[in-house]
């Protein structure tokens, strides 16, 4: 047993210099299975890939400028969709929560309407705007729209009253209340706000590009459906899941690490 | 500093649940001088942190009048400095900002508002501590954030309400040395806000006992300064003190 603690000890100490490799060592498995299974070969390969195939189908499709273009085409319409999100849901969260009238006259239409799941409006979309930039654009929005203004309202209310009567007697006006204190009490709730709604929005843009879309990454995965092309498939699959990591580890997740966490508004 | 006056003081409001009023204050009157230090004690439910809030603007008061200097109060206002029992710190400003948040609500230019804030913290012993934010610090660290905080502001009146309740015992006797050594130094119009009758008495000027949302009594705390602990737990004069206000308390 002795023998195998220096190399325990090289582990550690190579993971916390690289932790990269903290991320990607779970996948090691994953992968030898998928690379397993294609080589034993029970599936033809044109229905079951092996993880060369998906990497040659990676590059030849970087070369074509395909695959960087429509990936560029979804990220853009995620950021899109998080700008109108935060700029639009974090004024109506901090209006809906700190005005109990607005409250009470809008939050059961704000529910009902939240409800109404993201491709669940395609339809009649469709009818509007056609297929196209507009459909997708509107599903984006409202997806990310809805978690960031309901969490908002929360966080709003939940920022205690003796914090608003600290500042009341500092001598805050009610508008530096609102700077000083309600946004930055309400911050670690918009974080989870922004987090579950493009967590959703990215889930429905997909679905919303390949229905009605002409690029981005659902349209690559639905166009190689149609192209029989099992390989391109599983290439988007996989660079969903990669960009969703680098969007929340490498964006949120440090955002609120600075924030809720620091405050010790956020449990650990 | 300034005097601070309550004139027939009432608070009565509608339990809509009920379906009937409440009187919480009936008839409160008292005279706190500009300087003066004075706590008002009583059983739970007596009133004493609603007369807090009233003064403080947190609430409205149904009747009577309260006088800041002469002038009636409408509303919160930074002339009066309240210290929290749940300290109501911002976690998200460090000691310091925290500390310099009344001067940047008058518009102090950063510069000069930090200047103050840590003449402040040195008061208290808490210049070590400037940067670091307030889930960083001890309850005992905290509340002394809390009430440099209230008195870099520099109001007329200081109202604390059971500012020490939630610290330990000994935690609690400190603050009190620590207190009661800045109030001798500035001197600032404090109502203080306790159950605690030892506590009460070490402060006070004059301690007030309210029951069922009138004054009961007055007592005079004429115990030479300064004072601390380790001379007054012995201190006869205290102890006599003491037990007459809390046999007032438990006849409340």
């Amino acid at each position: 047993m002795n023998a195998l603690l220096p190399l325990w000890s090289f582990v550690v100490r190579t993971s916390v210099k690289w932790p990269i490799l903290q991320t990607l060592a779970p996948f090691v498995p994953v992968v030898a299975l998928w690379w397993a299974v294609a080589a034993w070969g029970p599936f033809p390969p044109a229905f079951f890939p092996s993880p060369p195939d998906v990497v040659a189908k990676f590059i030849s499709l970087m070369e074509k400028g395909i695959l960087p273009e429509y990936l560029g085409d979804s990220v853009a319409r995620l950021a899109i969709g998080a700008a109108v999100g935060i700029g639009l849901g974090v004024p109506l969260g901090l209006w809906i929560g700190l005005s109990k009238g607005a409250h009470r006259a809008l939050w059961p239409v704000l529910l009902f309407f939240q409800a109404i799941g993201d491709i669940a409006w395609l339809p009649i979309l469709i009818i509007w705007f056609g297929f196209g930039l507009t459909t997708m654009t509107f599903v984006i929005v409202y997806t990310v729209l809805f978690p960031v203004i309901l969490n908002t309202v929360l966080g709003v209310r939940s920022v205690r009253i003796e914090l608003h009567r600290a500042a009341q007697s500092l001598g805050a006006s009610p508008a530096r209340i609102v700077g000083e204190v309600v946004v930055p009490g309400a911050l670690p709730n918009i974080m989870t706000g922004l987090r579950n709604g493009l967590g959703y929005g990215w889930r429905a843009l997909i679905a919303a590009e390949m229905i009605v879309g002409t690029s981005g990454i659902g349209f690559l995965m639905f166009d190689a459906r149609r192209a029989g092309s099992v390989t391109e498939i599983v290439l988007g699959m996989i660079v969903l899941g990669i960009l969703w990591y680098i969007v929340d580890a490498w964006i949120l997740a440090p955002i609120e690490q600075a924030t809720g966490r620091r405050w010790g508004l956020v449990t650990q | 500093m300034k005097s601070l006056s309550l004139k027939n003081l009432a608070k009565t409001y509608f339990d809509a649940y009920k379906g009937e009023h409440v009187t919480a204050i009936r008839d409160v009157s008292l005279e706190v001088p500009a300087g003066e230090f004075v706590s008002i004690v009583g059983p739970s439910g007596c009133g004493k942190s609603t007369i807090l809030n009233m003064v403080a603007g947190f609430i409205p008061h149904s009747g009577g009048e309260i006088l800041v200097g002469g002038a009636p109060v409408k509303g919160p206002g930074p002339d009066r400095g309240v210290v929290f029992q749940s300290f109501a710190l911002f976690p998200w400003k460090t000691v310091l900002d925290n500390v310099g948040f009344g001067p940047k609500m008058r518009g102090v230019p950063k510069a000069e508002r930090d200047a103050i804030a840590r003449e402040y913290l040195a008061l208290a012993g808490l210049s070590h501590a400037a940067d670091r934010y307030p889930n960083e610090l001890s309850g005992g660290m905290q509340q002394r954030v809390g009430v440099v905080r209230a008195l870099a502001n520099q109001p007329d009146v200081l109202l604390m309400d059971e500012p020490f309740a939630s610290v330990d015992a000994q935690t609690r006797m400190t603050l009190q040395d620590e207190l009661s050594r800045i109030w001798e130094e500035r001197r600032p119009t404090v109502v203080f806000i306790t159950h605690d009758v030892p506590e009460a008495v070490f402060l006070a000027n004059r301690v007030v006992v309210l029951s069922k949302g009138k004054v009961l009594a007055e007592v005079d705390v004429p115990i030479s300064r300064p004072r601390v602990w380790d001379r007054l737990v012995a201190d006869e004069q205290f102890k006599d003190l003491s037990n007459q206000v809390l046999a007032l308390v438990r006849s409340a």
